[in-house]
């Protein structure tokens, strides 16, 4: 016989009906299952094959710790692995497939791996990834390839390679109160903290609300628990106060009550609602946090625990109450505690022989004696399993007398028919997010589990209050009680208010017999996930692992997917023993987010694809409207080249640079950093900024600076321009705009408050446009009113304000491009409307608009610095800056810029090269003296920048070389070994083009 | 990790840029004390325990803030602005304090 | 006069959007002031700014960091010490200003062209505004017309409760396409109309 749906109860709605189709075949199920209720339901044992013995295995849980049942979900072209049938809501539609097994899970060839269990033991890995081979298999290109079939045997479900079409969604979200879990402690504490009229989240990793009450058939004010729940769920509904968070998984508990939660939309629905995400990633700042997380199920260590067909106790009495779903019709069970009794009750209520408990205990209550009799199940007391029978599912189990405190089995084994197992090995809380919050867990010898620590043994910063199971309070009663104390203590409320919700529940007695493992002779899993058997946990101490943390990793005991939400405990125990250590003196690893998997896309979220920031100049629509090709430089998108049809890149830029040169071109500098600096100190301000004086700077005129570190290296160069006494405009690299914006703000708060400046980020107030060439001025004379820009009006480094069509504009003449140029800055809501207004006027003159490889191309040829050689390993020496260190003044780096390193002969210093085999050179290619093809080395330098200048009709490039100037008409060589380009350079001075500057003064 | 701006009120550490040990003092401008500088932008604190940080708030009002934060729990015992009193116009009410 | 180029125009559809057959829960809309100004005051110096302020605009700022208000015309907040933005539908606040604040109290600095005012509205108001800014927008701990300085990812925003469902947000001219499509994209699953 098989699992099967039973007539009448659980909470699904048997009136609906959903399809589904898991490993191609096609299934129904109805509104409320879960994928494995559904296929169990159907008589479906048989979920998966193991990690690496590819063992088959069925269900062992009915929730999230869920360690076998692990599937992949197919939605279109997306595959989404290793998601537990147990958390997969069923749907129309929807399409499940069973992973790691080949060519069918039924029949898997890989299921020979078990007969290899010797080889594939603990440290397998470790061990054969190592050692030498001998003769021709030696060396580790051998391992490498049979590593490659070891991998592709050994584990879970693959990814997808398909664009995942899903939104993903990021929320922000504060609350007085957060409540992790709805059981009855959690729903407690909600409506403990909502009454007070705190700000309560209640979020719950399951669809449904209410935890335990939902199976537990336990009886709540004289209702069945679960209507309590559902009434409470309802209340807490109508408050404003209130926010409610089903499919939420809390993941991590991070500094100051920050916890990160992930929600799953609408996983559950066929297709999400227009604009609906399909996850949603809640980051939230709770004043207090309550947690009612309720404790996880322990399985029993014991030969083929894993057989499909042995399930915890608990997860049954799920199945049935919750879902109505039998998982067998022989069911018998193997406990070391009380809690199984109340499964036996329930199964057998709903019409399923219980055929036998074996309970590890000699002695037990009257009480226990009393449920097994109500079960008409045969008690073995001081009894364990041994074995189980079947292939694919279990047929059989083989109990034995078994002594609690020495372990040993005696007398004859005995053979019961049974065509399900449930096993109890114990409650642990599940006290991951306080784990998470730095608490260190203790041992309770009673218990037999780690509980959360006191209150007082808390971090500063992450205080939660405990309630229910988490704190090791098994029963409803204590849940409740715990539940509305934690909700009014988080809310900061006194009040006591009515008496508490009365319970009837069934006895039973929360301690477990401290039993983990029964020794007898076949395999005995503790980690279903990862295939670690209780004798991989001794091999590792027999080689020599008695650190836990070494335990784990060695075994890679709990650290699965599930994380060993079921095995950690067991596999401590078992350490335990074998150490002869009592088990708090073994300790327990730390755990780390997240507590269950978190997709990628919730964590990227809005960061993805189009939704990426990205900054646009005034003038963007333009570029793109004239065919510039686009290049993203940090957050901006600036023209590269404005191409013709046909043209390559390189013939665009050298067109537009030639173009420039002989008539004019005109350039969107918008991106310029720009900083207002403003106030009566502000020119003392600039004195120590900059490396240059700037309080002697005359208004209406700018000048060229250069900011050093406060270690001596250069930082930033731009033009500042003085627009009043008070009153000047920066400019800064587009790159390095916010961080000489922090640098000054740091100096004006920390270094010198006593300064009257104030700083303002300008930088998107305006619209540049940078325009050069022979022909630049007459183009400006023909559209500029309100003011001359004849030499006298507008000398070199002056500035004038005008109009151009209708727009004040402010003209300051600079070049960059080494021709007679000006910018030209706008208000950004002008930029478009100036822009065109030069353009027209300019196509007579042969305007052209060049983008940023020009831009480059011309700077290189006139050796100008940017944040290529600026590098953060530069100093003003080395770019022959050093004119521009002012000796009348002390400024920032100026200290520092004379140390000895900083003023080496041997330092890199700024150079011109020419390719005299007239090749394109590279940009980070090494210089070497003596070229050696087979062996580089002996470099010199490097290459910061470089290009094919139309100037001087030959590819050249600007480097950073040892001696620099020294070397000045002396030959060296490229050697770019990964790009395979050598060849002879002649080293010049990097103002290659018009060094005497003629062409801007004009 | 979560900052308590003086004016902004608590937020999130990624608002802000840590801008380095707040021991450090800068040496008179002029000053050619070669070690005194060394110290100045070199050598830090680093202990395990309470310690003087300087934060801006540059994700939001972008003052620069003096932190005491604990460097083994990331408690953070108080929060000035480094740059004096700004009046009552920069103070935030009561209510509105964690 | 030349009327000024939103940076939003190709991405400004006016119209519903998203799912909005249940009904719209959101309004876009870009508010487009004549004029916006920053302006500074020297520590010691504040309350001369304020009373500057309420001579040029009319409006009297509520005391406390981030206070603000608005009269539908004009607004202004804190978002700083000693800090505050301005915005009116009319140009010239920048000059109005340069008289008022002498370099004794402090600085102005016309921001006009370089941020761009983008107006939220609408019951889900805070739910979307929750998708970008680690703030609580939960109308106790945010009044209205009070400012608030925040970032989302590399934009920066000024943000100022202009309604109890309205919120009024300042942020980089540059970056102000990208921020609006976002936010369009955050809008669509409770539907909003685009103003």
């Amino acid at each position: 016989m098989s699992p099967r749906r039973t007539d009448t109860g659980g909470r699904i709605d048997r009136l609906k009906t959903i399809r589904f189709t898991f490993d191609g075949v096609a299934y129904t199920g109805h509104a409320g299952d879960t994928l494995a209720s559904a296929l169990l339901a159907k008589g479906v044992t048989l979920f998966g094959r193991s990690f690496k013995y590819h063992r088959p295995r069925g269900l062992l849980t009915a929730g999230v710790e869920e360690p076998n049942a692990l599937v992949t979900v197919l939605k279109g072209e997306v595959r989404e692995p290793n998601i537990p049938a147990t958390m997969v809501e069923i749907h129309d539609g929807l399409v499940a497939i069973s992973q790691n097994r080949f060519p069918s899970l039924a029949w898997d060839v890989n299921a020979v791996n078990q007969l290899g269990g010797k080889i594939l033991s603990a440290g397998f890995y470790y061990k054969t990834f190592m050692g030498p081979v001998i003769g021709p298999l030696k060396g580790t290109r051998f391992w490498m390839f049979c590593e490659h079939f070891i991998r592709r045997a050994a584990g879970l479900g693959s990814a997808g390679s398909a664009k995942d079409p899903a939104r993903y969604e990021r929320m922000n979200a504060f609350c007085d109160v957060l409540v992790v879990g709805s059981g009855p402690a959690g729903l407690m504490a909600a409506k403990a903290a909502a009454d007070q009229g705190a700000r309560v989240m209640l979020a719950d990793l399951e669809p449904r609300f209410g935890g335990s009450t939902n199976w537990s058939g336990e009886t709540i004010d004289g209702a069945p628990a679960a209507e309590w729940a559902r009434r409470t769920v309802t209340q807490l509904q109508g408050r404003d106060n209130v926010r409610l968070l089903p499919r939420t998984t809390v993941w991590g508990y991070y500094d100051n009550n920050t916890l990160a939660a992930l929600e799953r939309v609408s996983d559950h629905k066929e297709q999400p609602a227009k604009g609906e995400p399909r996850h949603r990633y809640w980051a939230i700042r709770a004043r207090s946090v309550v947690l009612a997380t309720g404790a996880f199920e322990r399985p029993l260590v014991f030969p083929g625990n894993d057989r499909p067909g042995v399930m915890l106790a608990h997860a049954a009495e799920r199945y049935v109450n919750e879902f109505g779903v039998l998982s067998g019709e022989r069911i018998a069970l193997f406990t070391n505690n009380d809690s199984a009794y109340r499964a036996a009750v329930a199964l057998k209520k709903a019409g399923a022989a219980i055929v036998a408990i074996a309970d590890v205990r000699s002695e037990l209550s009257a009480e226990m004696r009393k449920l097994a009799t109500e079960a008409e199940a045969e008690v073995l007391a001081g009894h364990a399993v041994v074995a189980t029978e079947g292939g694919k599912a279990v047929s059989g189990i083989k109990v034995q007398r078994f002594d609690m405190l020495t372990g040993a089995l005696t007398g004859d084994e005995r053979s019961i028919h049974a065509d399900c197992l449930l096993m109890s090995g114990g409650w642990s809380p599940t006290i991951h997010l306080a784990s998470q919050a730095g608490a260190k867990a203790e041992w309770n010898a009673a218990r037999q589990a780690f509980l959360p620590p006191k209150p007082t043994q808390q971090w500063p910063t992450q205080q939660w209050i405990g309630a229910g199971a988490f704190t090791g309070s098994f029963s409803t009663a204590e849940a409740i009680a715990e539940g509305r104390a934690a909700g009014l203590a988080a809310a900061g409320g006194t009040s006591t208010p009515a008496a508490l919700p009365t319970v009837e529940a069934l006895p039973g007695d929360p301690d477990p017999a401290p039993v983990f493992e029964i020794r007898a002779k076949g395999k005995s899993f503790v980690d279903f996930q990862h295939d670690v058997t209780a004798e991989d946990v001794r091999l590792a101490h027999r080689e020599g692992f008695v650190s836990v943390e070494h335990l784990k990793r060695y075994t890679t005991l709990g650290m699965a997917t599930d994380q060993g939400k079921s095995s950690n405990v067991p596999g401590l125990a078992i350490m335990a023993e074998a150490l002869s250590k009592p088990i708090p003196e073994v300790g327990t690893t730390r755990f780390r987010p997240p507590f269950a998997p978190v997709s990628i896309g919730s964590l990227a979220a809005e960061r993805f694809g189009d939704l990426k920031p990205e900054r646009l100049t005034p003038m963007h629509d333009w570029h793109l409207a004239n065919g510039a090709t686009m290049y993203s430089a940090g957050l901006w998108y600036r023209p590269m080249i404005y191409g013709l049809s046909g043209e390559t890149i390189e013939q665009a830029y050298v067109r537009e640079a030639k173009a420039t040169r002989e008539s004019a071109g005109i350039v969107d500098v918008s991106t310029l950093g720009k900083i207002a600096v403003q106030g009566p100190d502000a020119a003392t301000f600039l004195d120590r900024v900059y490396t240059n004086m700037f309080s002697t700077l005359a208004v209406g005129k700018a000048r060229y600076g250069l900011m050093l570190r406060e270690d001596g290296f250069a930082f930033d160069d731009g033009t500042t321009w003085r627009l009043g006494e008070q009153d000047f405009l920066m400019t800064t690299t587009t790159a390095n705009a916010g961080k000489v914006m922090q640098h000054l703000e740091y100096f004006l708060d920390v270094i010198w408050p006593e300064l009257k400046v104030h700083v303002t980020s300008v930088t998107d107030e305006w619209a540049g446009a940078a325009i050069g060439g022979p022909k630049a001025r007459q183009i400006l004379a023909a559209c500029v009113t309100d003011t001359a820009v004849d030499n006298a009006t507008l000398p070199f480094m002056g500035i004038v304000r005008g109009e151009i069509a209708g727009v004040p504009v402010m003209i300051c003449r600079l070049s960059f491009s080494g021709e007679m140029a000006f910018e030209v800055y706008s208000g950004a809501g002008h930029g478009t409307h100036v822009w065109e207004a030069l353009i027209e006027t300019g196509k007579p003159f042969g305007l052209v608009t060049y983008g940023l490889e020009a831009l480059g191309t011309m700077r290189i040829e006139k050796g100008h610095v940017t944040g290529a050689e600026i590098d953060g390993r530069t100093t003003a020496r080395d770019l022959h800056l050093d004119w521009m260190l002012s000796k009348k003044k002390p400024f920032i780096g100026s200290a520092m810029m004379d140390r000895e390193g900083l003023i080496a002969s041997d330092r890199l210093e700024l150079v011109g090269l020419i390719a005299l085999d007239n090749r394109p050179l590279n940009g980070g290619a090494h210089i070497v003296e003596a070229l050696d093809e087979a062996n580089p080395h002996g470099s010199i330098g490097h290459i910061t920048a470089c290009c094919y200048s139309p100037a001087l009709g030959k590819h050249i490039a600007l480097a950073l070389v040892e001696g620099g100037k020294a070397r000045h008409g002396t030959r060296a060589h490229v050697s770019d070994p990964l790009r395979n380009r050598f060849g002879p350079v002649e080293i010049v001075s990097n103002h290659f083009y018009d060094p005497e500057g003629t062409r801007m003064h004009g | 990790m979560l900052i308590t701006c003086p004016y902004c009120g608590p937020r999130d550490v990624i608002e802000f840029t840590y801008q380095g040990d707040g021991n450090r003092e800068r040496p008179d401008p002029a000053s050619q004390n070669f070690e005194a500088w060394n110290a100045y932008v070199y050598d830090r604190l680093n202990p395990a325990g309470d310690h003087n940080e300087i934060w801006q708030h540059s994700g939001g009002c972008r003052a620069h803030l003096r932190v005491v934060r604990n460097t083994l729990t990331h408690e953070i015992s108080s929060v000035a602005f480094v740059r004096g009193d700004h009046g009552s116009a920069a103070r935030r009410k009561a209510e509105d304090k964690p | 006069m030349v009327e000024r180029q939103s940076p939003l125009e190709p991405e400004f559809h006016v119209g519903s959007h998203g799912n909005f057959e249940h009904g719209v829960e959101i309004l876009l809309t870009e508010t487009r002031p004549g004029s916006i100004v920053q302006l500074a005051a020297w520590p010691g110096e504040e309350k001369k700014l304020i009373a500057a302020i309420r001579t040029v605009t009319g409006l009297s700022l509520p005391d406390g960091a981030g206070g603000g208000l608005s009269d539908g015309v004009k607004s202004v907040f804190g978002f700083a010490p000693g800090k505050f933005t301005v915005a009116d539908e009319d140009e010239g606040l920048a000059a109005a200003f340069a008289k008022a604040v002498t370099p004794a109290i402090g600085t102005v600095t016309d921001l006009s062209h370089g941020r761009t005012a983008i107006r939220i509205a609408g019951p889900k108001a805070e739910w979307v505004l929750a998708k970008f800014f680690a703030i609580d927008f939960a109308l106790t701990a945010f009044p209205i017309g009070a400012g608030r300085s925040t970032t989302h990812h590399d934009v920066f925003a000024q943000i100022q409760r202009t309604g109890a469902d309205q919120f009024d947000i300042y942020v980089f001219r540059s970056f102000a396409r990208s921020f609006w499509k976002a936010l369009c994209h955050a809008s669509e699953e409770v539907g909003y109309e685009v103003q």
